[in-house]
């Protein structure tokens, strides 16, 4: 009897550890960060509820809500994309250049943006999947090419984004601001495509490599889509960029691609692939930037955004893994 | 059904694995409306002989027709499109996706890149009725996470009925089942015969094989020895084709260890084990035996307390702690691991680091190696053992597999060990070597230590051992002393040890 009590007792110890290695935030935790994170921001700074306050907070959350959309698709595919921040330089330096500040150039930059960020995460989708290179150090050494070829495309921050692409940002369609109708866009975009076979190819595939190659999924296949369409939503997130700013600047990439792998944590999406969605990593991505409108609104330095999002994903992963009901079996 | 053209032929197939020689010219032929066993012992080759139907082994050399035509079959998808579909027992579902997703995985119905959930769930929903009473409750939007292990393989081998395959393997598939789920997936086969698709049964259970199949494959060594009509033999007879005639294996045992109680094993359970008990002497070599995977490398890793378990382990009366592999190794027990790659050696580093790792504590002084006397314990291991290198300083990965695996031994044997558990010590080792590796092992247990070990080869076990425990579904079953050690009985022990208690330890809840 006692043997049998403690083999069970063994078994729930083994059970959790299985849970701590596929440990991933809970959707109630991402939801609860978020709306912990807009009421304290809201509380804290009054005129973010204000049509001027959401447009401007929402204009500058764009680009790291696409980038974390694009990196959803790569971790939820098994991989991860360190170049992401790098795409969104070089994709965004090569759009201002090609649109040279004249007038009704815009389409062509936004073209030339997003064409630019699918090659490059066609070249990573090609490196993972043929040369089967582990996708960290992979995506860390085309980091530095991107970010090479940016610096080699505009040397300086410079260049004028034509005034299409600047004031659309800041219009309102019927009293609702264009940089949260935009958020709104991606989240239904993604609502509208996401039956695609590829996206399901993707997902077998971050789940389990082997038994979707069994099953004939085409695993690399999947594998290079997933970067590819990465690296084209990293384009998206390029032109967000250049609306917000109006200007070219290589070096914007910095710290966009280790914040979109937090705010896809946080959205409750698995590193180790297969499970979450983009829905959670824009969640995610939206806590992480009000995380840090608060710590600017205390009057902390913005040094310490870093320490805000460390705490951030702490924070979540904790909360799911203290809440998390034990898996029935 | 028309004997000149088979729907299936396999001939002439080859398949090594670095040293070992998977298959060796085994042949196959099988029609359509027929179920035909592929029965064999331990790694005769019968599983990697459906994989390369399958396309998930690529043999060296194989002649493959399909309905008279030779083709080459490549990879798996290469085999759906000739209509061959595999169901192992290793599970190839996607865990977060559903029952419905899993069960069209790879064939989703959908226009223009867009799939339609409606279309798959009316796809889906044959499938799951015919193997209703079998599933219980599953429904078709539950994530497969939820399913029990049983359920699962039910909806893996539903994936592959809902692919309409000419050819069906079925590998071990009834392995996790409860009886009466093993009954709905016999009707659907037998379904399946009626509609002239062949069914290519592997099994372990001799009952199994006797219920449902027409004729059978039997295979020895990764050859084709006999193809027989099951109602025209008796399971002894298969048993008897499956060992062959065997010269008897000489076995070098003289007289039983009659030294004290060693090692002392109390109802120790965890994973893959049950109430798992039994006593060894010093002196003693004792086999573990049975079908693979029954608990033999578990029992072996939770002695050397490297998985979590209960239970009591005793060394010479003193109890062991389970809790890890130096709480083990204090207490003298040392495991040489199955997977020399993975566990028994740092193949980059050099030879004499590899010998003495595991017992630089003994010769360093105040945490200070002499190098010194690593080089001499390196050197008196390699003379020991006569492991053949070129140089100390060499990587172990210069070696071949036989000279590899004496080292991992005399990294072991530099602890003086008390009690040694090797598991599978001469897979993948040249007939040379493994002599050696034998002397080695005799040698051992005459200076006093405890040997248990695990054998893929049960002419190995025949060889070496006083006594053999033969192990079924994480428990011990069976026991064969001495002079009884043969083959043949090792095989019949088995094979027929599981007849009657099909499912009862896997036994699960219905809900």
């Amino acid at each position: 009897m006692t043997a049998t009590d403690k083999a069970r007792e063994i078994e729930e110890r083994t059970a959790f550890f299985d849970r701590v290695k596929g440990i991933r935030v809970a959707s109630w935790a991402t939801g609860l960060l978020l709306a912990a994170a807009a009421v304290v921001a809201a509380v804290l700074q009054p005129n973010l509820l204000t049509p001027y306050g959401v447009s401007s907070t929402f204009a500058t959350f764009l680009p790291l809500v696409l980038v974390a959309v694009a990196q959803s698709f790569v971790v939820i595919g098994g991989g991860l994309d360190l170049s992401a921040g790098a795409i969104v330089a070089l994709s965004s330096v090569v759009a201002v250049q090609a649109m040279r500040g004249e007038e009704g150039t815009a389409l062509i930059g936004f073209l030339a943006a997003v064409g630019t960020g699918f090659a490059c995460g066609a070249v990573n989708g090609l490196i993972v999947s043929r040369l089967r290179l582990q996708p960290l150090i992979a995506t860390f050494a085309t980091a530095s090419v991107f970010s090479g070829l940016a610096l080699f495309v505009l040397p300086t921050p410079g260049g004028t984004v034509p005034a299409a692409m600047t004031e659309t940002f800041r219009q309102a369609i019927a009293g609702v601001p264009v940089s949260l109708l935009l958020v709104v866009a991606v989240a239904i975009g993604w609502l509208a495509l996401r039956k695609l076979r590829v996206f399901r190819y993707i997902r077998a595939s971050g789940g389990n490599p082997a038994a979707a190659y069994a099953s004939l999924v085409p695993v690399a296949g999947a594998r290079f889509a997933s970067y590819a369409i990465c690296g084209a939503v990293c384009g998206l997130a390029a032109v967000a960029v250049l609306g917000n700013s109006g200007s070219g600047d290589p070096f914007i990439g910095g710290d966009l691609a280790l914040n979109s792998i937090a705010a896809v944590v946080i959205g409750g999406i698995a590193l180790r692939g297969g499970i979450g969605s983009p829905i959670g990593a824009i969640a995610g991505a939206i806590t992480l930037s009000l995380a840090s409108t608060i710590l600017f609104s205390v009057g902390l330095p913005t040094s310490w955004r870093a320490l805000a999002t460390g705490l951030v994903v702490i924070l979540a992963l904790s909360l799911s893994a203290l809440g998390a009901p034990r898996r029935q079996r | 059904m028309n004997e000149s053209s088979p729907l299936v032929r396999l001939r002439d197939v080859h398949k090594r694995y670095g040293g070992v020689r998977a298959l060796q010219g085994a042949t196959l032929s099988a029609v359509g409306g027929e179920v035909h066993g592929l029965l064999g012992p331990n790694g005769s080759g019968k599983s990697t002989l459906g994989k390369v139907l399958a396309g998930s082994v690529r043999p060296d050399r194989a002649d493959i027709a399909i309905a008279g035509s030779a083709v080459q079959i490549g990879s798996p998808r290469a085999a759906a499109k000739l209509g061959v579909s595999a169901v192992y027992q290793q599970l190839s579902l996607v865990e977060e996706l559903s029952v419905s997703h899993n069960l069209v995985l790879g064939q989703e119905p959908g226009r223009v890149g867009f799939l339609s959930d409606r279309a798959a769930k009316a796809k889906a929903r044959p499938i799951l009725e015919r193997l209703g009473p079998a599933l219980g409750d599953v429904q078709a939007d539950q994530p497969v996470r939820d399913l029990t292990p049983g359920q699962q393989q039910l909806v893996e081998i539903g994936k592959a009925l809902l692919r309409e395959p000419r050819i069906l393997i079925l590998d071990e598939a009834t392995a996790s089942l409860h009886r009466d789920q093993v009954q709905v997936v016999f009707d659907v086969v037998r379904e399946l015969k009626e509609d002239g698709v062949c069914v290519l049964f592997v099994s372990h259970r001799l009952d199994e094989i006797m219920e449902l199949c027409d004729r059978a494959t039997i295979l020895r060594s990764g050859e084709t020895v006999a193809e027989t009509v099951i109602d025209t033999v008796s399971p002894e007879e298969i048993v008897r084709l499956m060992v062959g005639d065997v010269q008897t294996v000489e076995r070098e045992q003289e007289e039983p260890a009659e030294g004290p109680v060693r090692l002392a094993v109390r109802e120790l359970s965890g994973k893959g084990l049950s109430d798992v008990a039994f006593e060894a002497r010093a002196g003693e070599i004792v086999g573990l035996g049975g079908l693979q995977g029954q608990g033999q490398s578990e029992l072996l890793s939770a002695l050397f307390g490297a998985t979590a378990n209960s239970g009591s382990v005793s060394v010479d009366g003193r109890p062991v702690r389970l809790a890890s592999p130096r709480s083990a190794a204090a207490r003298g027990i040392a495991l040489v691991p199955g997977d020399r790659g993975s566990q028994g050696t740092l193949p980059a580093r050099p030879i004499l680091e590899n010998l003495t790792v595991a017992s630089m504590r003994k010769r360093a002084s105040f945490g200070f190696l002499r190098a010194a006397r690593e080089r001499a314990a390196s050197q008196r291991m390699v003379d020991e053992l006569s492991i053949k290198v070129g140089g100390l300083a060499e990587p172990v990965s210069s070696l071949s597999g036989g000279n590899a695996q004496k080292v991992v031994f005399g990294k072991w044997l530099l602890n003086e060990p008390d009690v040694i558990l090797l598991d599978d010590p001469t897979k993948g080792v040249d007939i040379g070597a493994k002599s050696e590796i034998y002397r080695i092992i005799r040698g051992l247990a005459r200076a006093g230590t405890t040997v248990i070990i695990n054998s893929s080869e049960d002419r190995e076990l025949v060889t070496l051992c006083d006594r053999v425990l033969v192990m079924f579904e994480g428990d011990i079953r069976a026991e064969i002393r001495g002079s009884e050690i043969t083959e043949e009985r090792l095989v019949q022990a088995a094979l027929r040890i599981g007849e009657g208690t099909h499912g009862e330890t896997t036994a699960e809840s219905a809900t």
